[in-house]
């Protein structure tokens, strides 16, 4: 199975999934103009990949700011971490935030509690 | 299977359970069953729902912090560039101040050794006696330094902040 990678914008999160390590990372800013058309590879992939994932998936996200529907998008991701991991496979979310940004450790917080995945919370320098 | 808008899932759920609805006859059980499913769907959107609105409100806020952050920036740079152009236009005026004292006095020594070399004989000849008329015309001399400097200065500062405005305007139009 092929990697996803997609570089990022101004407006889309840079997107690094690796299948053979299993290390799924999104990182930098999500308001595209048009989230289907952005995300919808994304999920494709994760489909494909739920059934061929290694035996440790680490997600690693680090979002500076996203909009509504990526959110919704970014709750769509976390339902397919939530199949491997019933599949019984070993998941962890890491959730980065820059240290002063509040808004961003509270949502990592409540994507943490609506997805039922185990969650390391990890605080950035700001530099 | 990731579908072709984001509550698709949702809307083939509903159109699920509409379908469900125009069927004339169905048994208790698959009453039940449908019903459960919709209950389900229906709790799920509810999470969904309350979790986007929260996570949206609190990025709203995040926004709004950023913006009222950028506001105060502007501000103190807007104090900045104020504080930068004073500085300018002081060391402007005080370069032109300089600039004018020396003209104005290579022209008061002009005027005296012409007045020294050619008109004191003329005068020494029209008045033989009468050495008044020639201090006089060096005291006129000496009176229009002032004035001669303020004017110049005056001048030089108006041809200095036209040439500031063309410079700034063109700049201007030289932005992206």
């Amino acid at each position: 199975m092929d990697n996803l990678k997609i570089e990022g914008t101004k407006q889309t999160p840079e997107i690094d999934f690796n299948s053979s390590t299993g290390i799924l990372s999104i990182s930098g800013r999500s308001i595209p103009e048009n989230t289907f058309e952005f995300f919808n590879p994304v999920l494709l992939w994760l489909d494909e990949f739920s059934s061929i994932a290694p035996e440790k998936v680490i997600a690693k996200i680090n979002l500076e700011y996203f909009n509504t529907s990526s959110s919704k998008y970014i709750l769509e991701i976390l339902k397919r971490l939530r199949i491997i991991l019933k599949d019984g496979k070993d998941i962890l979310v890491e959730w980065y935030y820059e240290e002063d940004d509040e808004e961003m450790m509270e949502t990592g917080e409540d994507y943490e509690d609506v997805s039922g995945l185990p969650f390391e919370i990890i605080s950035i320098d700001d530099e | 299977m990731a579908k072709q808008s984001i509550y698709q899932s949702e809307i083939e759920n509903l159109e699920e359970s509409k379908n469900f609805l125009k069927k004339s006859d169905y048994s208790k059980l698959e009453l039940q069953m449908e019903f459960k499913k919709l209950v389900e769907n229906y709790e799920e959107l509810i999470d969904q729902v309350k979790i986007i609105t929260k996570i949206s409100d609190r990025l709203q806020k995040k926004l709004n912090k950023t913006n009222i952050a950028l506001e105060d920036s502007n501000i103190k740079l807007a104090d900045l560039n104020d504080q930068l152009n004073e500085t300018i236009d002081q060391l402007t005026e005080a370069k032109i101040g300089r600039k004018a004292a020396t003209i104005v006095m290579i022209v008061a020594i002009a005027l005296f050794i012409v007045s020294e070399a050619f008109i004191e004989p003329i005068i020494d000849n029209m008045f033989p006696n009468n050495f008044l008329v020639g201090l006089g015309l060096k005291l006129v001399v000496a009176i229009l330094i002032k004035p001669g400097e303020d004017f110049t200065n005056k001048y030089m500062l108006k041809k200095a902040r036209k040439e500031q405005l063309r410079e700034s305007q063109l700049s201007h139009n030289n932005k992206p």
